[in-house]
């Protein structure tokens, strides 16, 4: 039986996320304003500046690239991510409290410290991956880990470990205990784990500013660099892209679990 | 247990002084590139570079997007090389935590305070008399190019205040922007924004005793209070063209764009006449093809046709003098000739930089950033 929320607190909640999607709003109206600058409210409707998206080499370039950094971060993130919660949550040792903070504190560190940091870093050690891709990659993989492992333990926390002793107690080996039991229970948790590694490494700037390969901009430096020399709304244009991945991906991955829950449920 | 009856014989002495020797020379062989690159030598033809890749730090954006075409992709044809762009400014920590004798670009584009911060810093770039010998572009311009002492700067703005005109009469004097009439409705710029590294040394000037008068200057912007403050250029041309800015502090070409788009602004330059400089520096440490393609890069940009496209473009005007002036600019009186060039002033960036932290900390203060 579903409980009733009290109006004053539906209505706040109803406020408060329109407040919070409000500046999505703004960047789509802005992006699609017929006027010079990224301005708001827009002066009057156009598809000009989408159209100046879709035509911007550097633009289109930027966005795909972010597309695939994001995808290979998310793959990546998802696997070390998992591990490091599933260890975390299994295993029984003094200082597991620390190590949880250490592997969850790229998300409390400024992006800009980290950045620098593995700059810094990647040069010191003779690595020759300054401002690569690879280097690049490790900085998001970095920064987006922690989501996962934030989501994944709490998925992991709600999971009776029993169940799997149970599957264990039958015959099934470790890894298939792992991939028939626990896994489908925590899969909710590591699946909005990846989605939320996909959204920060494709939004990223901090981490990116000081480990950006030359030649491989991802979109949201692409779109700084845009506002620093041009303020027009293609930066806004590129806004509304950017928008419509995320939600499509979110979109995509809810469609992909339910599907998945109605083939269980056959 | 055995023992070891080998005589030392003069062949064995001879050997071991070669090993020695040969040893001794290891470290010289990595460290060689400095020879070789104050070596380098470059006469303004066309050669093959085999294919190198020429690291540049410049900006990015529809900037990238025009340079690109209107000259790098031309050079690397033209050159044989690969163009690695690199638009992720700043420049300055990277260049600090590479090292000078590992660049981290080959040439770099860059407005003078942050070229000044990373000049100081260590033995990153050739000095102004080192690129002029081997860029044959530089005989024809103007002198205050080479003010940097580390670069040649190919295009320049002065700065100014851009007003609208449908607020009262025009502006005519620095102290207008503190006029009454222009209360709350004043820009100026975030403190990591070199126009207002450029406004801050020219209200010292003006309301103090000279351009080091910090005091003077905090005094006189804290008056101007309240500012908007915008971090870019255009995001200001936006406040003026909305009516929500009536002053601003800006550069020429950019604010003469939005008069030529009917908007009823106009522009004042400040009588201390201050400029934006586009400056590029060639690292040092460069290899030596680099340095070379580098040498060759800075030289097509001073080509009066790339100044020319780059100036209809964007409205800068050029250190060339064999370049022409954009029609637009023309119209407004401006003219490239060496009276018209001979008042510029170069604010001291060398006490800027000294005094940074502390300028930042009391301009954020102020700002109630």
């Amino acid at each position: 039986m579903g409980k009733k929320i009290p109006l004053p607190m539906m209505i706040l909640a109803i406020l408060g996320f329109c407040y919070m999607l409000l500046p999505i709003v703004i960047v789509v109206l802005a992006g699609l304003t017929a006027g010079e600058f990224l301005t708001f409210p827009p002066k009057g409707l156009s598809f000009r500046w989408v159209i100046a998206f879709l035509q911007s080499e550097k633009y289109l370039s930027s966005f795909f690239f972010s597309f695939k950094l994001a995808l290979m971060t998310m793959v990546i993130s998802t696997i070390l991510g998992t591990a490091v919660a599933l260890f975390l949550s299994r295993a029984q040792f003094v200082g597991r409290g620390a190590m949880r903070a250490f592997f969850l504190s790229p998300v409390v560190l400024p992006g800009v410290v980290i950045g620098f940091a593995l700059y810094a870093f990647f040069i010191s050690t003779g690595m020759g991956i300054s401002r690569t891709i690879w280097g690049l990659s490790i900085g998001h993989i970095l920064y987006s880990t922690p989501y996962v492992i934030g989501t994944v333990g709490a998925a992991l926390a709600s999971y009776n470990v029993s169940l799997e002793e149970a599957a264990r107690s039958l015959g099934a080996s470790p890894l298939r205990a792992f991939r028939k039991v626990t896994l489908p229970n925590i899969a909710q948790g590591i699946q909005a784990g990846s989605i939320f590694a996909f959204i920060v490494s494709f939004g990223q700037f901090e981490v990116s500013l000081f480990l950006s390969a030359p030649n491989s901009e991802p979109l949201p430096i692409a779109m700084y660099n845009s506002l620093r020399y041009k303020f027009d709304p293609s930066a806004a244009a590129a806004g509304i892209f950017a928008i419509t991945l995320v939600i499509a991906s979110v979109l995509l991955t809810n469609r992909l679990v339910n599907i998945r829950r109605l083939l269980e449920k056959q | 247990m055995k023992k070891d009856n080998k005589n030392v014989t003069r062949r064995s002495v001879l050997k071991t002084g070669l090993a020695l020797s040969a040893a001794a020379a290891v470290p010289s062989i990595f460290n060689i590139n400095h020879a070789w690159a104050q070596d380098v030598t470059y006469d303004g033809k066309v050669f093959d570079a085999g294919g190198a890749t020429l690291n540049i730090g410049e900006w990015g954006g529809g900037w990238e997007e025009f340079v690109r075409s209107a000259l790098t992709n031309q050079f690397e044809k033209d050159f044989n090389c690969k163009i690695n762009w690199d638009s992720s400014f700043p420049w300055f920590p990277k260049f600090v935590t590479k090292g000078a004798k590992d660049p981290v670009y080959d040439i770099a584009n860059w407005n003078l305070p942050n070229l000044t911060q990373t000049k100081n810093a260590g033995d990153f770039f050739l000095n102004t008399d080192e690129v002029r010998a081997n860029v044959p572009n530089t005989a024809n311009c103007w002198e205050f190019a080479f003010a940097s002492g580390a670069g040649v700067t190919w295009a320049y703005q002065p700065y100014v205040y851009a007003y609208r005109t449908d607020r009262g009469k025009a502006v005519n004097n620095f102290r207008d922007f503190w006029a009454a009439r222009f209360a709350n409705k004043r820009g100026t710029y975030g403190t990591e924004n070199g126009l207002m590294h450029a406004f801050f040394m020219a209200t010292a000037r003006e309301f103090g005793k000279d351009q080091y008068d910090m005091n003077a200057a905090f005094k006189a912007l804290e008056d101007a209070m309240p500012m908007k403050v915008s971090e870019f250029t255009f995001n200001m041309l936006s406040l003026l063209e909305r009516g929500e800015v009536d002053i601003a502090v800006h550069i020429e070409g950019e604010a003469l764009s939005l008069k030529q788009k009917g908007v009823p602004v106009d522009v004042w330059q400040w009588d201390s006449h201050p400029i934006l400089t586009q400056t590029k520096t060639i690292s040092r440490y460069a290899k030596p093809m680099q340095k070379k393609l580098a040498f060759a890069l800075l030289n097509r940009t001073l080509e009066p046709s790339f100044l020319n496209a780059f100036g209809d473009k964007f409205l800068w005007r050029p250190t060339n003098s064999k370049a022409t002036i954009t029609a637009s600019l023309a119209k407004e009186g401006v003219m490239n000739t060496a009276s018209a060039t001979e008042a510029f002033w170069v604010p001291d960036w060398n006490f800027f930089v000294k005094n940074k932290l502390e300028i930042t900390d009391r301009l954020n203060a102020i700002f109630g950033l």
